[in-house]
């Protein structure tokens, strides 16, 4: 018995992991094409979980189909917001640390901003598959946390496929990795790093609505959700996609295991506690951070 | 000029001390209170922050540290009211210990990996002082009261954070031009470099951890006897920790002056758009304020008047376009 209770608690760890993967790979596509550390990733993920529940409230649009309604606002406002805002920071002479401080009141403004046109009271998806579950074998499937899962895998093969066989994925790889040099080959950066935050944009909008299949989401779940994205970032290797996706996996299933032999309380403190230890050993993350 | 603004300097010192004695408002003086704690704990934070270029994000937690500390002792103890003002010290030491501890592996990290794990160390001491019941838990802590009236405590707290103020900023002057604050410069500016030039890095970034750790443990000591009522979220709040970062980079971080700007700034700011707006608009504009200030002045409020903020690391690419 206790066997089957650890392996489902594994699996539906692994399924959250999932997601805290995609969320990671938009924030390190970010940070490693152009050293912007994107504060308000989560916030972004959490603007399109409210986008999606208000889709599903007034039209009744499932909130899958919602994200394809709103991925093209999603990825031309993200560009937009480079235009704007980001692009300026990356001339600043510490990017890093001016990006942190501007995404940091990017952030502000969206919370404030959900919760003065929205409320600040928690909400969640609830569509017509919400409380059912499938069993394969002796292991239950929820299938909102299910749905939730696949659009997250999907959205991290959709990104893997862009950068891996894309020739503009291809780019950005190569600004990725020696700007100077991408740009003598005729890169044109600035439209690189546009279509990276756009296609970051968008994927924190997924993730957000991936999230919120399975937890109940407020304007201020951003913070917590933002301390996750770091983590999985962290111990993936800075724009590594595969490992990120990786460490997403195993932050799930540390949180899946910890739930099941440990009081709710503490499952937090012991996967800070043991990324901590990992990271003391691994100082750069578990994976190599080359793309 | 200069003589002149010297003079006026200790004017404003001067004036600063006998205020609270002229019977102002008393939400005058907490409000100055709250401005000069975070004066302290900016200030202490660009020690590792802005020399040294390590940036710390959980330096909310030596406040927290600090004050749990405090709160412990006087409650252990019974000790009296002078006492009590003591007892901030061995919680500073306490703050410094614990900074030792988590630096002395964490320093080994580099750049933004550092500044993750002391998120998570701050958010793993929320956690922790939260979930044990030796600690008051989530219902966190009284504090006996001293027994004195209320608007003389006031003026003593005011006095004493004042004071601890002025010893943070001097002492931070004073390691700003020291060797030791050269060496830390020299680690931001490049670690191997700084190396090779006889600075003994590990030593240098643990002694700036601990010693801007230090002041956070006093500053929390006095803060959780100013409200006499302590729970995590009040002193262990992630958010503390990022305001902290926030106000010595608005500065500019690479000066004493950055952080001083800042903090005072940026919470009477957030002071006054919470007193006379809706809580929503006032988050907004402050946030906008971040955005507009960042676009405009990249590297803080002083590069405006043409200080230069100490050189920041040579940027590794091109801006792109």
């Amino acid at each position: 018995m206790t066997g089957i209770l650890v392996l489902q608690s594994m699996i539906s760890g692994l399924m959250i992991g999932a997601i805290y993967g995609l969320l990671g790979v938009g924030f390190s596509l970010v940070w490693g094409a152009m050293k912007v550390i994107n504060i308000a990733h989560a916030a972004f993920a959490v603007l399109g979980a409210y986008l999606a529940y208000t889709l599903l409230k007034m039209f009744g649009i499932d909130p899958v189909l919602g994200f394809f309604v709103m991925l093209p606002f999603l990825f031309f406002g993200g560009m937009i917001l480079y235009r704007i805002l980001i692009f300026p920071v990356s001339r600043a002479r510490d990017t890093v640390v001016s990006s942190m401080v501007l995404t940091f009141g990017c952030a502000i403004v969206i919370e404030n901003l959900i919760a003065l046109i929205g409320s600040s009271d928690p909400r969640v998806f609830t569509t017509r598959y919400t409380g059912k579950a499938f069993f394969l074998g002796p292991f239950a499937f929820q299938l909102p946390q299910t749905v939730g899962a696949l659009l997250a895998v999907g959205g991290m093969t959709v990104l893997y496929v862009f950068l891996k066989r894309t020739h503009t994925g291809k780019a950005l790889r190569a600004a990725w990795q020696q700007p100077e040099a991408a740009r003598l080959y005729g890169i044109n950066l600035k439209r690189i790093s546009m279509i990276a935050f756009g296609l970051a944009v968008a994927s924190a909008g997924l993730g957000g609505i991936a999230m919120g299949f399975v937890y109940s989401f407020d304007p201020h779940t951003q913070n917590l959700w933002l301390i996750y994205i770091f983590l999985v970032v962290i111990l993936g290797g800075v724009g590594n996609v595969m490992g990120t996706a990786l460490a997403g996996l195993i932050i799930g299933l540390l949180n899946g295991l910890s739930l099941a032999f440990f009081p709710y309380q503490w499952v937090n403190v012991i996967t800070f506690g043991v990324l901590i230890l990992i990271l003391l050993v691994r100082p750069s993350g578990l994976f190599k951070s080359e793309m | 000029m200069k003589r002149f603004l010297k003079m006026l300097l200790i004017v404003s010192i001067a004036g600063t001390f006998v205020l609270p004695w002229l019977s102002p408002p008393v939400y005058f003086v907490s409000l100055l209170f709250i401005v000069f704690m975070y004066v302290v704990l900016a200030e202490s934070w660009v020690l590792i922050g802005g020399f040294a270029g390590y940036l710390s994000f959980g330096h909310g937690a030596f406040l927290g540290i600090g004050a749990y500390t405090t709160a412990l002792l006087v409650n252990h103890f019974h000790l009296s009211p002078l006492w009590v003002l003591l007892s901030a010290i061995p919680a500073g030491a306490v703050a410094a210990g614990m900074a030792a501890v988590i630096g002395y592996p964490a320093l080994r990290l580099r750049g933004p990996y550092f500044a993750l794990i002391t998120l998570c160390f701050a958010f793993v001491m929320e956690l922790v002082v939260k979930n044990l019941d030796c600690l008051g838990g989530p219902e966190g802590l009284w504090l006996k009261a001293m027994g004195i009236r209320v608007g003389l405590a006031r003026g003593i707290f005011f006095e004493v954070m004042f004071v601890l103020m002025i010893v943070t900023v001097l002492t931070v002057r004073h390691i700003e031009y020291s060797r030791f604050g050269v060496g830390l410069k020299a680690i931001k500016e490049d670690e191997e470099v700084a190396q090779t030039l006889c600075v003994h890095t590990p030593r240098a970034k643990l002694s700036a951890f601990v010693l801007s750790a230090f002041f956070p443990g006093v500053a929390g000591g006095f803060y959780a006897y100013y409200l006499s009522y302590i729970h995590p979220a009040s002193v262990f709040s992630i958010d503390i920790s990022i305001l902290i970062v926030l106000m010595a980079l608005f500065g500019g971080g690479g000066t004493y002056l950055g952080p001083l700007v800042g903090a005072i700034s940026l919470s009477l700011i957030n002071e006054l758009l919470s007193a006379f707006l809706k809580a929503e608009y006032a988050r907004i504009i402050y946030g906008l304020l971040f955005v507009v200030l960042i676009l405009y002045l990249p590297d803080g409020v002083m590069s405006f008047f043409g200080r230069e903020p100490s050189i920041g690391r040579e940027r590794k690419i091109e801006s792109p376009g």
